[in-house]
């Protein structure tokens, strides 16, 4: 990779607020390359530092430690105000003293940018947002998701080099979610804007980010691109974050694992014999047959959802599930009860590493 | 029940409005009807005999032959009166809005400790105070002679009893009027507006302008009205600090009242005032409603 591909370069950072017994470490040695128009997500449960994160590119915080360089320019010591970057706020920050066509244009009128195109660029802006109209609202007579898509409308109205974006669809209905993210690809496809994503909506990771970071705990624990991470998941976490799992445990020995229940696991790893190992399986990449080679397992719970048919077994007394296709017809064999064998690939089955 | 719940209402509201009739009202209506009679010679009023006579000495005075003559004195009282009101207005809320501004950027803690020492002036009486700038501001005060001593100056300040000490006055005593309201706007503030200005490529001065003032608004006209309508009326101060020459129209009042025994005049002065204070403020309220913020 060229030095100039690289939109944002965050080098060991750390975070620490407040001092001495109350501080806390929001973050800890985060290293990370952002590309060029890449779309970029920050992954995580609440309260793992991807606020924090996007705070210090911004430049609302300083970093305790580490650096943070844009298109090769040190950030440190430039005020907000002075880097090319946009941030939709987690909290909106809409200003309610002024309209919805106001708040959009603030941006560019500070950028003294003509009357002309800022009137433009504004109806532009609300098109896209889809609230035609609403010009003269003030922020406090629109909806909770209205709101949010002026904010966005706002942000996106400067075409920063970077678009930072704090959770910025969690508070759209299911259909409008869908067309804004479409819009957001479409849009950085258009224009070459970095963005950084942040949400801890998985299904939303997956559908949109070019790469993905998972942080834990101020920590990143995994990047790449989002089959990287939902098909190869480092840790135990990572699996659990991102779609459904199933997890085994099994004492190692050469070619597979020993489950609690004597039965055999086939898969290729490289852990010492005897040692306890995690693994990971997809409920898709499973599959339930009679009268083959398998794995014994008795059917919990049949659950229809739709496209797909969700079969819970037990099997070494760990709930296992598996998610089979409607359209086959599989899924009318089995019902509760049954002893049916568990079929796993073993290239279907994930190592993970041992928790620290 | 309908019917029931309203005169429960009627029930419930009668107090305040008693309390308002009685206190506020009913002296009004006095002085609108003492305005229009004749001066009793003694102080007080002649009941029954009307005239307009006191509305007419505002602007004019009577010559040998009866004659009206336009004269300016009073007029010129009254404007002084404004001026010293507007520039305390003004000299206040320059000075109040920084420290107002200051005091909400600390920790609730220090907030709480700073509003005490604002308001502890609050404790002593005013007139106490006021006494307290005579011997700050007369020659050989403390001013006067720590400049002498520090050879900055080797003739008397001469401060007392001019318009100026009227105006350090009145803008030491209404200071904390203007404060209060001005801190209490800026104390509600959501300071993750100022961030969202910041990145929205708005300097210090931008934000300040276009966010901080406009949010503040509503405090700062709040503190002018209370800065500017008692600073209008106050007497005490342009008294002892401005002596006989920078008479004020509070002072021109209470003289009606007392010295001069010429209540209905004393009336008619008060209700001019009013007049023109509620014009200004019915001013500022049809600005802020038909325009709903200050920008734009
Ligand atoms: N100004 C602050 N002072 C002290 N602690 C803070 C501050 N800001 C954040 N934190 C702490 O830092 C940690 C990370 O916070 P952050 O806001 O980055 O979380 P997040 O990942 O954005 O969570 P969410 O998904 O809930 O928005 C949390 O433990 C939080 O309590
Ligand atoms: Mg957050």
């Amino acid at each position: 990779m060229t030095a100039l591909a690289n939109a944002i370069v965050i080098d060991n950072i750390g975070m620490v607020f407040g001092a001495g017994l109350g501080a806390v470490r929001a973050l800890d040695g985060v290293s990370l390359e952002i590309g060029s128009n890449e779309f970029f997500t920050l992954l995580g449960p609440s309260g793992c530092g991807k606020t924090t994160l996007l705070r210090l590119i911004a430049g609302f915080e300083q970093p305790s430690t580490g650096s943070i360089s844009l298109y090769g320019q040190r950030l440190e010591g430039l005020m907000p105000f002075e880097r090319p970057v946009n941030t939709v706020f987690q909290s909106y920050a809409l200003f309610p003293h002024m309209s919805v066509a106001q708040n959009i244009a603030f941006g560019l009128e500070m950028q003294r940018k003509p009357r002309l195109e800022v009137q433009k660029i504004v109806a532009d802006m609300l098109e896209l947002v889809q609230l035609t109209g609403f010009e003269a609202r003030k922020p406090a007579q629109l909806s909770g998701g209205q709101q949010q898509r002026v904010a966005l409308a706002r942000a996106l109205a400067n075409r920063p080099k970077v678009l930072l974006l704090d959770e910025s669809l969690s508070a759209l209905d299911a259909k409008l979610r869908k067309e804004m993210q479409l819009e957001l690809k479409r849009l950085q496809l258009e224009t070459g804007i970095t963005f950084v994503f942040v949400t801890h909506d998985q299904e939303e990771a997956l559908t949109m980010s070019d790469r993905i970071a998972v942080m834990k705990n101020g920590k990143l624990e995994q990047i790449g691109t989002p089959t990287e991470i939902y098909d190869f998941p480092r840790s135990r976490y990572v699996a659990d974050f991102i779609g459904e799992t199933n997890f085994l445990t099994g004492i190692a020995e050469a070619n597979g694992l020993r489950l609690p229940d004597s039965q055999w696991l086939e898969v290729t790893h490289s852990r010492p014999p005897g040692s306890s190992v995690d693994v990971a399986v997809r409920p898709e990449r499973a599959q339930i047959a009679r009268d083959t080679n398998g794995l014994n397992a008795v059917v919990r719970e049949v659950v229809y959802v739709g496209t797909d048919t969700v079969v819970y077994l037990e099997i070494a007394k760990e709930v296992f599930r598996v998610r089979m296709q409607n359209h086959g017809g599989a899924a009318k064999m089995v019902s509760v009860g049954d002893q049916i064998k568990l079929v796993i690939p073993p290239n279907a089955v994930r190592i993970l590493e041992a928790e620290s | 029940m309908k019917r029931s719940s309203l005169v429960g209402r009627y029930a419930l509201i009668s107090p305040a409005a008693i309390l308002i009739f009685v206190f506020m009202l009913l002296p009004m209506l006095l002085m609108a009807l003492m305005s229009w009679l004749e001066a009793g010679q003694f102080g007080g009023v002649k009941w029954g005999s009307y005239t307009p006579e006191a509305y007419l000495k505002f602007l004019f005075d009577r010559d040998l032959s009866d004659h009206l003559v336009f004269n300016t004195d009073y007029l010129s009282i009254f404007s002084r009166s404004f001026q010293l009101a507007g520039i305390t207005t003004f000299l206040t809320l320059l000075t109040a809005f920084p420290v107002a501004f200051y005091i909400a950027l600390q920790t609730p803690k220090h907030r709480t400790w700073l509003m005490l020492l604002i308001t502890i002036p609050f404790w002593t009486n005013l007139l106490v105070r006021t006494y307290a700038w005579i011997l700050l501001l007369r020659n050989g005060g403390l001013i006067d002679s720590s400049l002498h001593s520090l050879g900055v100056l080797n003739t008397p300040i001469n401060a007392m009893y001019t318009p100026i000490a009227v105006q350090i006055g009145l803008v030491y005593a209404f200071l904390p009027f203007m404060v209060l309201p001005i801190y209490t706007s800026l104390e509600k503030l959501d300071w993750r507006l100022l961030e969202a200005a910041y990145d929205l490529y708005a300097n210090r001065w931008q934000t300040m302008r276009r966010i901080v003032i406009p949010l503040a608004a509503p405090g700062m006209v709040a503190g002018c009205i209370l800065v500017f309508v008692p600073a209008l009326g106050t007497f005490f101060i342009p008294e002892l600090l401005g002596g006989a020459k920078t008479l004020m129209i509070g002072n021109l009042i209470q003289q009606q009242f007392g010295v001069s025994r010429n209540w209905p005049f004393g009336a008619a002065l008060s209700f001019a005032l009013l007049a023109v204070v509620l014009m200004f403020m019915l001013i500022y309220a049809l600005r802020f409603r038909g325009k709903g913020s200050l920008t734009q």
